[in-house]
Parts: structure tokens; C-alpha cells; sequence
């Protein structure tokens, strides 16, 4: 490793840093705002060393790292979220009794594992990733321990991702055994090569699809999520899906592409079937929920359908597509879970659908921002969501994928009633008090502010995103 | 400067943005600054914009303006661009200042309304909309601003929604422009799936160069546009909806259904003038239209008692002859007889809004009277707006619009003597509708007393607007040279009637108009009630009265039926498929909800379960 090596890896090392230095903090002088304060300052210096980074990339640091434009940005996008879910966790936990530190120190370690995700190019940072990355969530899902829900939720966490791991570790073995390299960029040499062993290969990486699979909540490995995402704090719910499965994403998506597994028939028909059952899996499950947060995570099922379909579709138009509907879903998830945080109080999570029952006349701002968080999440114009869809749709129509379009089509027209289901709810006549209820902190109204005003923006002038997706080889 | 044009749409746009966020929580003053100095300064960069695209056109007589793609496949490429020509141009700087004399007049007339706030976000909006509309480079902008002006009409005329006749006034409107609305969407995407690409200027050149004169695609197409196109500009068979869209604030009314929305037809055909060249079918039915239109307005509006409603009528005959200029192919004619009429309707609609407000809201015109002197302001301006109107020759920009529409009619190879009488009669109705008007209103005795004159903020635009319903006709020659850049020149071709003539049977047409009305509403005000006696007079009046009997012919042919099949089929047959597809979907649901079971072990057995399946996949195919 060189000086230069080191420039490259500034946005993990000034992470890394930040966790110690929080770390620190608390034990000197335990504060709230103290703890989040400096979590914020240091997921923006490591946001703003992306720049400096930028000018070393590309650029591999050891076999394990590839930092290039591509894991750059990605990891913009994951430190952005990160900022947005510390601005909502602000405000949430500070409605609570407790000590609220330690979860700032555990975000940024679960940062940290995503970002070394969305840069690995070999197995072990792969797995090292993963691990930093769940090991923490598993504390965050269940922080606010003294209720049942939570605790219940990050017990299943830890004993599904361990599950899920194990098959994931298999794979690797398999496909190492097979290939004799750990490292994505050597696998593909020897994927052209004859005589590798298909029986080990294909089997491995489906296996590692099953790991892949459990993190973004694809069926059929989807079954978990209602519950972790009701269970757990709404901020976490909201870092749970989207940081972490963005980074998956990204993973999955240089992985595949850098292995060429695009002339692996049988795997790309995995993901096929994934695709279709994920996209009919999710919104039919949401249809006549009346829990918010379990509706978000039917969604978030469907979304991760939808996201697969562009990825098989291969070429610029999938790479600009995944990007851009990464963006969106990030924006329209942290915003649909930030409204769940800032109205949640201190007796629980507002949650129920009857919370939301004429919220529009009791908070009409919020009501507001909300509906055009489902209005991006069901694809409707002049949001980001509609674009990102949009996008997908094109990429796979250009490789003639028309089967899992019309799945998508269909599905997203079903999907449309639950979204609409609450919006008729925030519109309804509230039979209840006129009362407001607190007035939300500042730092919540930050996040959904600019929540709102990316997804519009986005949805009316999406070139210069795009002109920077473009940019991005993911291989 | 010309880099500025996007200011245009976007400065209202932004007031009303502004004032929908932040409105209901200002004062009424704050509100009027933001609300007409948005307009106000959109007036002011079109005129800068105007100034520079006179004094150095560009090269190739238009300016395009793109700001970036929205999102792009293929052949599908909508721009946020701008396309601005001399078209675009006068039809920019007209609406927008004509909206903003609108806007200033309102900051007086809507004072103490509890709607203050949401009027000018409303009114913003629509001006931003309709400026869009005009400078759209591509269809789907150009279909943005279309159905925001809809949108917005819809808004204001049920402004007062609280009185559920007016809510009804505003989705009639809705709902009839929709009828249009659609046969313009599939013309559109005609257009687009044929020639393959969605900026307009290029549509045209692709029309012009693959579509054979007459070819069945180019008169569908030109049909179809001119369904949209009588739907918002309110002809033959959708003028229906006008009438009743008086029932929102008459600055509305001076707005919408006036000066600007109801001209976006007329902005539509001449756009897309190339496709009407080549489809002479598809432009006779415009040019019958128009004439029809006219000839059935004018009539309807000489029985008419509410003022407004007689306003109604003159704009859906005075578009009548927009279309009908259009129709013979006197393109540039049509958009100055649109210029002169924004400013003598928006007038004559702002002056008999001052009269309405004076008389504590009184709309019936026989139970006004002798206002002359009670209100000289709105008694001149109204006399020069109804004099513009029905074209008083020589002193009157309407006398110089409607001229030469009629001198083109009678020399088109498409129009001819038949279309130049009908022209005539109309301006002999236009002439006894509006003195009738004027006599009623403004002479005879004292009916109902004043209770209110208007300020500076009201009187003030009236007197502008009235100026130029004068002057606005003098600029007729560098106008027409100015219309050629964008659109073609008239063939002139058929009758070889001379401009004398044709000024001068026009001037006759209106004298005569003016002392029949003299005769009947001044001299003899018993005679018109006379004529109504016997049954044919009383069957006829009531006949024009309701316009025809539209709406009760489409009460017979649409409604009644609906209702009808509604009734007999109260468990519809159709709805079932949908009921039926939710049933399918909700037992899907209730299915799958059965693995929703919330037991770890069945949740790890999912994933190992998964994974088999997924194995099984790949070592079996």
C-alpha cells in the first residue's frame, strides 16, 4: 500500500475514524445531540473526502478494494442516507427515555461495512462487508429494547442473516473451489477458460444468490421483512432498507457484471423467476395491510422485483436504470419511513393505518409530503419514482424481456391500490381531535425537506443524475 | 435576452407556487404584490423578448430554447424546450399582458373574498399553464399546458364552490373539454407513432414531406386536432360549456373565457397549420365550423338577459370567425382578429364587471338601465369595447381583424360567396347583439341604483384595454408581414372582391345592425316584447335562448341514456371484470398471507426452501 493508496480509501478510514472518535465521546461525556452531532460531522467529511478520493480512482488497494467512480458512488448515496437517518433518529429517540449514543456508533460501523461492499472485488471484503454491516443492525433493530417488538425482531435478524450467511459462504467455497480465485476480476478470465467445473460453479452462485437474496429481501427469501421492519425503531427501518440493500445492490450488480454471468443461462433464470415472484410476492402481500411499516416493506419486496428486472437486461441502459432507480428508492423509503419516525411518539411507532386518518387536515404539510412519497413509490409522474420505473421499463424492453414486464406492469397496477389505500386514508374526514400533536424537531423537518425536494427535482430534471450514472462502469 | 424566454412560464408558475404554500398565511396586500407582480414581470421579460425578437430576428425566423431532455428512448425524446416564433411571439405578449390588466383589476374586485389567496394561485397558475402551452417546443409539453389550462378553468370557474351550482358550471367545463381533450390526445399520438419524433416543427416538416396532399392520415389527424381544438375554444358541437362558465368571478371569466384558454384551438390549428394544408377536407370542417359556430352564437346571444352570458355568446361567435379564418387558410388573420379580441373582450368583460359590482351583483341587463352617467368609466370603455366588437369601421381594431377575415373568406379558393354572407349576417348579429347591450344597460331610465364606483385599480385597466380595442387595428400591415415569418402567406384566389367592397358591405352590415337595435331598444322597447308574442317568436326565442336546444339534445342523446343504461344495470356487467379481478387478487392475498406466520423456524425454512427450489432450477434446466 502507497500514500496514495491511503487518499483512495479516505471516505472508510474517516468512517472507521468517526466511530472511534464517537466511541470516545460517550465514554468522556454521554449527550445525545453531542453523539449525533459528531456522527452527522463525520459521515459529512467522509461524504465530502468523496471528492478528493475522486481524483486517485480508479484504483485497487490490495486485491480486496476497488475504489473507482462506481463504488464512489455508491458510497455518496450510502453516506447521504446515512445523514438523513441520523437527522430522523435525532428526533425519534430523543422523544424516548434511555441512553441514545451507542446507536450512532453502531450506524457508523454499518456504514462502514457498506461502504466496503459496495468497493470489494474479492470474497473476503465481500464477507467482511456483509458482516460489518449486518453485525451492527442486528443491535439497531432491537435498541429499544424494553419493548417486545424490537427485541423479538432482532433475534430473528441475527438468526436469519446467520442462516443466510452459512448458504453464502457455501457458495463462495464452491465457486473458489471450482475457479481457484477469490477475486471478481479473475473469475471472469476463468469463467471463459474450459474446463471449470459447471456442477460447482452454478450451484456455488446460486447459493450466493440465496446470501444476496436474504439481504434485499428477494422472494423467496423474503419472509423475514414485515416482521424486522415492523419490529424495529422506524429509523432503522428506514436504514434496514435502504442503505443496506442499496449496497447489496451494488454489490450484486458489479459482481454479476464483472463475472459475465449474463452467459450463465441457468443463473440468469434464477433471477427470472426471483424477479417475477418478488414483484407478485410483494404487492399482493401489502394489499390489505393496515400496518404502514409492514406495507413499506411489502413495497420495498416488489421494488427489489423490479430493480432485478433491470439488472438482467445487461448493458448502459440496466447500469443507468439500477442507478436511478437506487436514487429514487432511496429518497421515496428514507421519506416514507421519515414521516413514520417524526410522527412516532414516545407510547410507540405511528404505525397503524388508522394513525394516519385524516392526517391531512391535522398536519397538511407532512400529509402532504407523505402522499408524494407514495405517489413516488407507485411510479406516478413528476416524481423520481415515475422516472426510475420508467428507465427499468426501457432497459428491459430493449432486451425484449417482455414477460417480466407485463409482470411488472400488473403487479405495479395492484400495487397501486395499497398505496392509494393510505393516501384515501390521509384525505379522509378525521373523525377524531384537531389537535396537531407536537410539532416536529428541526432536524426531522430538515430530512423530509430535502427528501421532498430531491424527489422533485429528480422527477422534473433528472439529466444531471443521469449524466452521472452514465459515467459509472460497474466492472 | 432571448435566453430569458424560459422566465416566462416559470415566474408565474413560481407565484403560484409561492402563494399555494405560503398564501393563506399572507395579507391581502402581500398576496396582490406576489400575485400580479409575478404576471407583471412575465409581462415585462415577454415584451423585453418581444422587443429584441423584432428589432433582430433570427435567422431562421424562430428561437428554440432547450433546457434539457425529461427523459429520453428512442424516438421519445420530451424536451423542457421552448420554441418561440412570431406565432408564439404575439400570442406570448398578448395573453400575458392582457393577464396582467386581468390581475391588477382583481386585486380591487376579489378584495375580502376569504379565497384571496387561492384566486391569484389559481389565476397565476392558469397564466403559467397557457404560456406553456404557447411556447411548447414538443407535444407532451404542449399536452401539459393544454390540460393545465383545463385544469385550471375548472378551478376557477367553480371558485365559489360553496354554491354547488357553480361547482356543477366547472366540471360541465371539465367534462366537455374532456370529450375534446381526447380526440386531441389520439391525434397527437398519431401524429407522434407516424412521423416518429415529438418537437412540433419537425412533426411539420416530416408531415409535410411524407403525407401526400388529401392522404387519409393527414385528414384524421387535422380531424382529430380540431376536436381538441372545439373543445377548449368552445365551437360547434362543444360550445356548451362557455355559457355556464360564467358562473366564476368575472375577472375569471375575462381570463379564461375571453382572452386566452378559449384561443388555444386557434393557437392549436395554426400550429399545426401544415397538416390542415394537407388535409383540405379536415379545413373546410374548420372553416364550416367556424361559420356555423358564429351564425348560431350571435342569434343565441340577442335573447339572452344576463350580461355575461351575452358576453359568452359574442366570444364563442367572435372565435367562430377565428376559425373560420383559419378554415379559408388566412392564417395570420385569424391570430390578429385573436389580438384585437383579447383586448376588446377582456375589456368588455372588466366593464361589465365594474357594472355588476356597482348594481350589488345583479347580472339581468332589464334591470339595469340609465348608467350612462352613473358610471361614465365603465359606460365609455364599455361603448368602445362594443364598438370594437362589432366593428365599428375604420376607427375600431375590431372593425380591422373581422375585415379581413371577411375579405380572405370572399377570396379563398376554400371559402367563397356562400361563407362571406354567412360572415356578414354574423356581423349584422354582432352589431344587434351588442347595441342591444349597450341600450339596455346604459340608456333608458334608472332601474336598479348605485351602490359602488370602482377605483383606480379597476378603472385603470379598463381604460388601457380600451385604448388598444381602438388603436390595436393600426398596426394591421406590419402585423401581417410580421405573421409570414411563421405562418403562410394568403392565396388569395375565387371571388376577386376588393378590400373597398368588402369594408364597406361590412360597414352597411353594421349600421344596420346599430339602428335596428336603436329602433327596437331605444325607440320602441315594446316591439321585441311584441315579436315574442306570437308562438313562432316565442318558439324561436326560447329555441336560441338555450343555444339551440344543445343542451337539451344532449341531454336526450347523451345523459338521459347514460343514466338510463345506469339504472337498469346497477350491478354492472363490466364492473364485475374488475370486481372480479379484486376478488382474484384478494384471495391471492389471503393465500399468501397464510405464510405470514411470524415463526423463526418457518422463516429459516423459507430460505432453505428457497434455496433448494432455486438449485433445483439450475441443475435440472
Amino acid at each position: 500500500m502507497t500514500g496514495l493508496d491511503f487518499i483512495a480509501l479516505l471516505p472508510l478510514l474517516i468512517l472507521a475514524a468517526a466511530t472511534v472518535i464517537v466511541m470516545l465521546a460517550i465514554a468522556i461525556h454521554r449527550c445525545h445531540a453531542l453523539s449525533a452531532a459528531l456522527t452527522f460531522v463525520g459521515l459529512g467529511a467522509s461524504f465530502g473526502s468523496l471528492w478528493i478520493s475522486a481524483c486517485r480512482v480508479p484504483c485497487k488497494v490490495t486485491p480486496l478494494l476497488l475504489i473507482d467512480r462506481y463504488s464512489l458512488f455508491y458510497m455518496g448515496l450510502i453516506t447521504v442516507a446515512s445523514l438523513v437517518v441520523v437527522l430522523l433518529s435525532y428526533g425519534y429517540f430523543e422523544k424516548l427515555d434511555g441512553d441514545h449514543d451507542e446507536l450512532y456508533i453502531l450506524m457508523l460501523v454499518a456504514t462502514l461495512g457498506s461502504a466496503v461492499l459496495v468497493s470489494s472485488n474479492h470474497f473476503i471484503s465481500f464477507f467482511l462487508g456483509l458482516e460489518l454491516l449486518s453485525v451492527p443492525l442486528y443491535g439497531m433493530i432491537a435498541y429499544t429494547r424494553r419493548r417486545p417488538l424490537p427485541l423479538e425482531a432482532g433475534v430473528k435478524y441475527l438468526v436469519l442473516a446467520a442462516v443466510s450467511a452459512t448458504f453464502m459462504l457455501f457458495g463462495m467455497a464452491l465457486v473458489y473451489g471450482a475457479l481457484g480465485t477469490m477475486r471478481f476480476d479473475q473469475m471472469a478470465t476463468q469463467l471463459v477458460l474450459p474446463g471449470f467445473d459447471p456442477w460447482l460453479v452454478i450451484p456455488g452462485l446460486t447459493l450466493i444468490i440465496t446470501g444476496f437474496g436474504f439481504k434485499l429481501a428477494l422472494a423467496p427469501f423474503h419472509i423475514w421483512t414485515p416482521d424486522i421492519y415492523q419490529g424495529a425503531p422506524a429509523p432503522v427501518a428506514a436504514y434496514v432498507a435502504t442503505i443496506s440493500k442499496g449496497a447489496m445492490f451494488a454489490l450484486l450488480l458489479r459482481y454479476f457484471y464483472q463475472i459475465e454471468a449474463q452467459g450463465q443461462a441457468p443463473v440468469m433464470t434464477v433471477f427470472a423467476v426471483i424477479a417475477i415472484v418478488s414483484m407478485c410476492a410483494g404487492n399482493i402481500l401489502a394489499l390489505l395491510q393496515d400496518n404502514v411499516k409492514r406495507i413499506l416493506a411489502y413495497s420495498s419486496i416488489a421494488h427489489l422485483g423490479y430493480l432485478v428486472v433491470a439488472f438482467q437486461a445487461s448493458g448502459q441502459l440496466a447500469i443507468i436504470a439500477v442507478g436511478f432507480y437506487l436514487v429514487a428508492y432511496f429518497i421515496t423509503m428514507l421519506g416514507a419511513f421519515g414521516i413514520v419516525a417524526v410522527l412516532s411518539g414516545s407510547a410507540g411507532d405511528a404505525d397503524s393505518l388508522s394513525d394516519y386518518r385524516g392526517l391531512f387536515w391535522r398536519r397538511p404539510v407532512v400529509a402532504s409530503v407523505f402522499t408524494l412519497m407514495l405517489f413516488s413509490l407507485a411510479g406516478i409522474p413528476v416524481t423520481a419514482g415515475f422516472i426510475g420505473k420508467f428507465y427499468i421499463v426501457a432497459a428491459g424492453a430493449s432486451v425484449a424481456m417482455w414477460s417480466q414486464i407485463i409482470v411488472l406492469v400488473v403487479t405495479s397496477a395492484i400495487g397501486l391500490f395499497y398505496y392509494l389505500r393510505i393516501v384515501v386514508a390521509i384525505f379522509s374526514d378525521s373523525a377524531g381531535s384537531a389537535d396537531a400533536g407536537p410539532a416536529i424537531a428541526l432536524p426531522g423537518s430538515v430530512a423530509l425537506g430535502f427528501l421532498t425536494a430531491a424527489l422533485v427535482f429528480l422527477g422534473v430534471y433528472p439529466q444531471p443524475l443521469l449524466g452521472l450514472i452514465r459515467s459509472l462502469p460497474p466492472g | 435576452m432571448l435566453g430569458l424566454l424560459w422566465l416566462v412560464p416559470a415566474i408565474p408558475f413560481a407565484g403560484a407556487l409561492w402563494l399555494a404554500v405560503v398564501g393563506p398565511r399572507l395579507r391581502e396586500r402581500a398576496v396582490a404584490v406576489i400575485g400580479t407582480g409575478s404576471i407583471a414581470a412575465a409581462t415585462i421579460v415577454s415584451l423585453l423578448i418581444g422587443a429584441q425578437f423584432l428589432s433582430s430576428p433570427p435567422a431562421s425566423g424562430a428561437y428554440t430554447q432547450t433546457l434539457w431532455t425529461w427523459v429520453g428512448v428512442g424516438t421519445f425524446q420530451p424536451g423542457i424546450a421552448f420554441y418561440l416564433d412570431a406565432l408564439s411571439l404575439v400570442m406570448v405578449v398578448v395573453v400575458t399582458f392582457v393577464s396582467f390588466l386581468i390581475h391588477l383589476y382583481s386585486t380591487e374586485f376579489m378584495h375580502g373574498d376569504e379565497g384571496y389567496s387561492r384566486f391569484f394561485a389559481y389565476m397565476n397558475l392558469f397564466v403559467a399553464s397557457m404560456v406553456t402551452l404557447l411556447l411548447a417546443d414538443n407535444l407532451l409539453l404542449l399536452y401539459l399546458g393544454w390540460e393545465g389550462v383545463g385544469l385550471c378553468s375548472y378551478l376557477l370557474i367553480g371558485f365559489w364552490y360553496k354554491d354547488t351550482v357553480n361547482g356543477i358550471a366547472g366540471q360541465k367545463a371539465f367534462i366537455v373539454t374532456r370529450a375534446g381533450d381526447t380526440a386531441m390526445a389520439v391525434g397527437l399520438y398519431l401524429l407522434f407513432h407516424n412521423l416518429g419524433t415529438l418537437r412540433i416543427q419537425d412533426l411539420m416538416q416530416a408531415a409535410h414531406d411524407h403525407w401526400a396532399v388529401g392522404s387519409p392520415l393527414a385528414v384524421a389527424a387535422g380531424l382529430l386536432l380540431l376536436g381538441g381544438a372545439v373543445g377548449k375554444s368552445a365551437q360547434l358541437p362543444l360550445q356548451t360549456w362557455l355559457p355556464d362558465a360564467m358562473a366564476g368571478p368575472t375577472p375569471t371569466s375575462a381570463l379564461i373565457h375571453a382572452a386566452t384558454m378559449v384561443t388555444a384551438g386557434v393557437y392549436l390549428i395554426a400550429r399545426t397549420h401544415v397538416v390542415y394544408e394537407l388535409a383540405p377536407a379536415a379545413q373546410f370542417a374548420v372553416a364550416m365550423v367556424g361559420i356555423l359556430t358564429l351564425l348560431m352564437a350571435g342569434c343565441s346571444a340577442l335573447t339572452q338577459w344576463d350580461i355575461k352570458r351575452v358576453l359568452a355568446y359574442s366570444t364563442i361567435s367572435q372565435i367562430g370567425y377565428m376559425f373560420l379564418a383559419l378554415g379559408v387558410g388566412a392564417w395570420g388573420a385569424a391570430i390578429f382578429h385573436f389580438m384585437t379580441h383579447a383586448f376588446f373582450k377582456a375589456l368588455l368583460f372588466l366593464a361589465s364587471g365594474i357594472v355588476i359590482e356597482a348594481l350589488h351583483h345583479e347580472h339581468n341587463i332589464f334591470r339595469m338601465g340609465g348608467l350612462r352617467k352613473e358610471l361614465p368609466v365603465a359606460f365609455w370603455t364599455f361603448l368602445a369595447g362594443g364598438c370594437a366588437l362589432a366593428g365599428l369601421p375604420l376607427i375600431t381594431a375590431g372593425f380591422y381583424s373581422k375585415d379581413l377575415i371577411l375579405w380572405s373568406t370572399a377570396n379563398s379558393p376554400i371559402g367563397g360567396a356562400l361563407l362571406w354572407v354567412g360572415g356578414l349576417i354574423g356581423v349584422l348579429f354582432t352589431s344587434l347583439y351588442t347595441f342591444r347591450l349597450i341600450f339596455l344597460v346604459f340608456f333608458g331610465d334608472v332601474k336598479t341604483p348605485v351602490s359602488h364606483r370602482p377605483g383606480m385599480t379597476m378603472g385603470g385597466p379598463v381604460m388601457v384595454l380600451a385604448a388598444l380595442a381602438i388603436i390595436g387595428g393600426f398596426v394591421k400591415g406590419s402585423f401581417e408581414t410580421l405573421m409570414t415569418t411563421a405562418l403562410p402567406p394568403f392565396h388569395e384566389a375565387g371571388l376577386g372582391v376588393s378590400e373597398l367592397v368588402s369594408s364597406t358591405v361590412a360597414g352597411v352590415a353594421f349600421a344596420l345592425g346599430l339602428v335596428v337595435a336603436w329602433y327596437i331598444w331605444v325607440l320602441h322597447p315594446a316591439l321585441a316584447d311584441q315579436a315574442v308574442e306570437f308562438s313562432g317568436g316565442r318558439l324561436l326565442h326560447r329555441f336560441w335562448f338555450s343555444d339551440w336546444g344543445m343542451d337539451w339534445l344532449y341531454d336526450r342523446l347523451l345523459v338521459r341514456p347514460l343514466v338510463w343504461a345506469a339504472t337498469i344495470n346497477k350491478n354492472d356487467v363490466i364492473d364485475s371484470i374488475y370486481d372480479g379481478i379484486a376478488a382474484v387478487t384478494t384471495t391471492f392475498y389471503r393465500a399468501a398471507s397464510l405464510t405470514e406466520t411470524g415463526k423463526l423456524r418457518w422463516h429459516a425454512a423459507w430460505i432453505a426452501g428457497g434455496t433448494v427450489v432455486t438449485l433445483a432450477i439450475v441443475m435440472l434446466l
